[in-house]
């Protein structure tokens, strides 16, 4: 039973790259073996230019530390931590100095700059989502790999974070990798890859929610109901 | 649902084992101090038995009483020569006057035989005596003959035939070791020597008079019989009891003895059983938390509330008797270590470690209802779970608020409080000593039940060098611990209570040793201090002593333990009664006279201590009828006066207390020696030692080296406490071991998130150690606090007892903070390294 077999893509620099396909397909393991959490038994993954897959433990947690960016589906925030510390937090770990500006620049743009005191139980999800946007963010990683992180919020929430993801993207400057399974939420991507049975199987680029629905479609046999993917 | 519950202690069984620790270390002590108190009450009584074997005994009214002194403190005498005519009673088959006394036997080494604080006696070896079976060899039948009984003639390192000296009477003897004799069970450790019997009663009942007479009847008599038909000869002064009556009275008498240090046990056990109870429900309360989904699953499916509150408490049952059962046989395992540790330094006890029923029974019922009471506040709100509370992700549980604990907690430290002010204000009675301990009590319970209000604060202070020291590590440490200030508070339990015992006794130990340093110094003029081993120096070193041409000056305490009544009132008391030279005042000793003249002393009036006074009401003019062996005599107080250095409640002139009490039975604890003039202290103390050391038993001391000598012994009660420091830090340890252990598998998630933006191994682990450490550390500053807080107020109450200084140890509290920083590393070692062993996958993955 393997997980991936014969995948082999590249992630451009600058780009929104969305991963989707059915449960089971590999998207999330995909992303863990890029991100350094998970390790691929063959093959090889670069990021940043260094070769992921040879890596000792200590060198996986630089990795993260120093060029990566993460934001979960849930649990993404410290909860004893203040929303500001939260979005420091990877640059006390690295023991980096905090770039104020830099800092000011992502804080304002996700629209956070009054709820920078309060811990995690006093945000809404889709707060915490932004908070969780912008820690990804604030050391300026190589790559912020977002796995369903829209996965438990309402669609107008959904709306802000992804639109946040984009600008980063696109006015920052940041690449960023996300897996999902909803076509909303990938048409908001540069490009999107489909996975099935842990192969690579189809790719839509400047997608709309309707490209990537009828992309799904095709995948499957017969259309399954939409709660039925993930 | 029964199924479920014990599925459900296997799927979980680390935690489970957790708990089952704590329910196993608190039902050992439990257990232990049962078998240990049953095992040391079956010895003594074995011994009272074996020292009271006869059938009936003619004795002085109510006297006769068993005393570990060895008799000295018998108030009356019989008439040896009575035994001649109850022999002549119908139906006695033996009459045999008893009396011993104290001696000094020199063993192989050189040095006295004896143990611990056992006594050391000598018998008069009666033939007849049935309660004297020799087995080897034979009795003594010369003055220069003895027979040992068979433990101490092992102890001595001496075989029959070999010569050895004894110190008797006052004097050093020349004696042969001729047999070996059973008394009829273990000694506990006394040191017994059998004399030629008229040698032992010109010795010890110089006057003619015994301490009772054992009577033994002829077959087909019983002993009511034999005290019926002994009536005739009973008098004012001599009444005849059975043997039973005496043995119960003795066995009562050892048990009110034995009472105190159960109940000292007990409350050790107690604390423990509490503290374990704050781990076992801990360990619950995050159990059910990490669960709650189950149940919450549980409940969908249409299990009832009352269901899902029955399986945690059976699963508390369960862990409850299985602990309890672990703690049983390891509280029986203590007492064996113990009773070995007592055999090695001679304090033989009964043979078998008694596994009776009752001890079993309540500790494995105080184990169980324990933990099963523990669980059933998180088992009723897991119960309480809504089955919807399963879809979602998250399942929160509301904590209850700490406020009324809060308060409960401030009013019960205000009353204690109030308590120990008030005792401290009004110094002196002893309704304030009920008054200062449980003040104290409720100040300590008050403050554990603040403890998880005030957990935030203290927290915040001691966690400020790790925040700003240790970015971000020490921030979430700090997170960590203040985020469940009850669990903090709960875990630091354990070493709060200890902390404070501790810090409480190490301030009274070196507050009573300054004190006493400072009394010896500024009250006595004496050059040296010489004591006995056996508490009575014999009279041939004092007369030795005083005969030394270096010598100027020797004064001899001598004392006994005598009724003393106030004129025209019958309640009496037996404090100590001394007799010294007249001029003492003047020049050995400098009292403070409170009222009087100490002057009247040489007039044969009594002076008497300021604290005997306020306590039995005695002032200048009062009559004292005190009741000697010789008869009781009219003392008028001439004086009341005050000094820590002497013991004595009563100081009368030499004279008046030979009056009393025939000089062979006085004991003098104390010889105060001070040099001729031109003599220096070390030609005098070098002289005065080679002058005693026949006698073996007794050490010349500096008043440099008395007082370290007393600090020694205030040393030696710290050792106790530490080793139950010990016991406590122990649990505190498993206790934080356990708390740290769940809270990481409670904090999977977060661990793998702070782990997926870049948390080194290290720097986990590094968290998980600083919580711990901060929590150690609260406990102990906690605990430290309430403690020398409580017993700062001592020296105020008790000034006139001796403790007159407040010493604060600040070395040793410094050496408990690093303690506590030590347990707090240590206690972390596992969970750390747990966490940081967690795949970073597995922490991030949901399901």
């Amino acid at each position: 039973m393997r997980a991936l077999a014969g995948v082999d893509v590249d992630f451009g620099r600058g780009e929104l790259t969305a991963i989707m396909g059915p449960s089971g397909s590999g998207k999330s393991t995909l992303m863990h073996c890029m991100a350094g959490l998970d390790r691929s038994d063959a093959g090889s993954v670069v990021v940043d230019g260094l070769e992921v897959s040879g890596m000792r433990e200590r060198q996986l947690t630089r990795l993260r530390r120093d060029r990566l960016g993460f934001v979960f589906q849930a649990f993404n925030l410290v909860p004893t931590l203040t929303a500001l510390e939260n979005i420091t937090l990877p640059l006390d770990i690295a023991r980096r100095p905090v770039d104020r500006a830099h800092l000011d620049a992502v804080v304002q743009a996700v629209g956070l700059a009054d709820r920078l005191d309060h811990k995690p139980t006093e945000l809404s999800g889709g707060q915490q989502q932004r908070v969780a946007c912008a820690r990804a963010l604030v050391s300026r990683p190589a790559v912020v790999f977002a796995d369903e992180p829209t996965g438990n919020l309402d669609s107008t929430s959904s709306g802000e974070v992804l639109g946040f993801l984009r600008r980063s993207v696109d006015d920052l400057g940041q690449s960023v990798v996300m897996v999902t399974h909803d076509p909303t939420a990938a048409s908001y991507a540069h490009r999107v890859l489909f996975l099935a049975d842990g192969r690579l199987v189809g790719e839509v680029t400047d997608p709309t929610p309707d490209s990537v629905l009828a992309a799904l479609t095709a995948l499957r046999p017969a259309p399954a109901p939409a709660g039925a993917v993930g | 649902m029964l199924r479920v519950a014990l599925r459900g202690i296997r799927a979980h069984l680390v935690r489970f084992l957790l708990s089952l620790l704590a329910v196993a270390l608190g039902v050992a002590f439990v257990a232990g101090t049962f078998s240990l108190r049953t095992m040391m009450s079956s010895t003594f009584s074995g011994i009272v038995d074996a020292a009271a074997p006869a059938d009936a005994y003619l004795r002085p009214p109510g006297g006769g009483a068993f005393t570990a002194e060895g008799g000295t403190g018998s108030t009356g005498t019989v008439p040896r020569a009575l035994a001649a005519e109850v022999a002549e009673v119908d139906g006695v088959a033996h009459a045999i006057p008893e009396v011993q006394g104290a001696i000094v036997l020199v063993g192989a080494d050189g040095t006295a035989v004896q143990s611990t604080q056992a006594p050391s006696m000598a018998f008069p070896y009666v033939t007849e005596d049935p309660a004297i079976e020799v087995v080897e060899g034979r009795g003594p039948s010369a003055p220069d003959e003895v027979a040992l009984e068979t433990a101490t003639l092992a102890s001595s390192g001496f075989a029959i035939g070999d010569a050895t000296q004894v110190v008797v009477g006052g004097q050093v003897t020349d004696v042969e070791i001729v047999g070996r004799v059973d008394m009829g069970g273990p000694m506990a450790g006394a040191t017994i020597v059998l004399v030629e019997p008229e040698t032992g009663y010109a010795l010890f009942a110089p006057d003619g008079g015994v301490g009772d007479i054992a009577v033994y009847a002829q077959d087909g008599t019983t002993a009511e019989q034999l005290v019926d038909r002994l009536g005739a000869l009973t008098s004012a002064d001599v009444e005849a009891v059975t043997g039973q009556e005496l043995r119960d009275e003795n066995k009562a008498a050892i048990d009110e003895m034995l009472g105190f240090v159960t109940t000292f046990l007990l409350v050790f056990a107690a604390i423990a059983l509490f503290v374990g109870a704050f781990i076992i429900s801990n360990t619950f309360a995050m159990s059910v938390r990490q669960r709650m989904r189950e149940f919450a699953l549980l409940r969908a499916v249409g299990a009832s509330p009352a269901q899902v509150f029955t399986s945690i408490l059976v699963q508390a049952a369960a862990v409850g008797l299985i602990g309890s059962a672990l703690g049983v046989a390891g509280g029986l395992g203590l007492v064996v270590g113990l009773k070995a540790v007592l055999g090695a330094v001679g304090m033989d006890l009964a043979g078998s470690i008694p596994v009776d029923a009752a001890t079993v029974v309540v500790s494995l019922v105080v184990g169980t209802v324990v933990s099963v009471l523990a669980a059933a506040v998180p088992a009723r709100r897991a119960a309480l779970v809504p089955p919807v509370e399963a879809m979602r992700d998250e399942v929160t549980v509301p904590e209850r608020s700490i406020r009324v604990r809060a308060v409960a907690g401030l009013v019960l430290t205000g009353l204690g409080a109030a308590g120990v002010a008030a005792a401290t204000l009004n110094s002196g009675p002893d309704t304030m000593d009920a008054a200062l301990g449980a003040g104290a009590a409720a100040v300590l319970l008050g403050v554990l039940m603040l403890a998880p209000g005030m957990a935030r604060g203290v927290l915040g202070v001691l966690a400020w060098p790790f925040v700003r020291a240790i970015r971000p590590v020490g921030r979430l440490a700090r997170g960590n611990v203040v985020r469940n200030p009850r669990r903090t508070a709960s875990t630091a339990g354990a070493l709060m209570i200890g902390m404070a015992l501790v810090g409480a006794v190490s301030v009274i130990a070196v507050s009573a040793q300054q004190s006493v340093a400072g009394v010896v110094e500024s009250q006595t003029n004496a050059d040296l201090v010489l004591r006995s081993a056996t508490f009575d120096i014999p009279k041939g070193a004092i007369t030795d002593v005083a005969a030394l041409s270096e010598v100027g000056r020797s004064d001899v305490f001598a004392a006994a333990a005598l009724p003393v009544t106030l004129d025209g009132d019958d309640a009496a008391g037996t404090p100590y009664v001394a007799g010294v030279a007249d001029d003492l005042f003047d020049r050995t000793i400098e009292a403070e006279t409170v009222d009087g003249d100490l002057a009247s002393l040489a007039d044969g009036e009594a002076v008497v201590q300021e604290s005997a006074a306020e306590e039995y009401g005695w002032a200048v003019g009062d009559t004292l009828v005190v009741t000697g062996p010789r008869g009781p005599q009219d003392l008028t107080v001439g004086a009341v006066f005050s000094t820590n250095v002497l013991g004595a409640a009563v100081v009368v002139r030499t004279e008046v207390l030979d009056g009393l009490v025939p000089p062979e039975q006085q004991l003098v604890d104390t010889l105060m020696v001070s040099a001729a003039d031109g003599v220096a202290v070390a030609d005098l103390k070098n002289a005065v030692a080679e002058a005693v050391s026949p006698y073996v038993v007794v050490s010349v001391l500096t008043q440099e080296e008395f007082v370290s000598q007393l600090a020694d012994q205030v040393n030696q009660v710290l050792v106790i406490l530490y080793a139950l420091l010990g016991l406590s830090v122990v649990i505190a340890v498993l206790g934080i071991v356990n708390t740290l252990a769940l809270s990481v598998i409670e904090r999977t998630r977060e661990i793998g998130l702070l782990r997926a933006v870049g948390l080194g191994r290290l720097q986990l682990a590094g968290t998980v150690v600083i919580e711990s450490v901060l929590t150690a550390v609260f406990g102990t500053v906690v605990g430290l606090v309430v403690g020398v807080s409580l017993a700062a107020t001592l020296p105020t109450v008790y000034a006139d007892d001796g403790l007159s200084e407040l010493v604060i140890p600040w070395g040793s509290l410094g050496a408990m903070l690093a303690l506590a920083v030590v347990v707090g590393v240590l206690a972390a070692l596992w969970p750390a390294t747990r966490a940081a062993r967690m795949r970073v996958l597995d922490a991030v993955s949901y399901e």
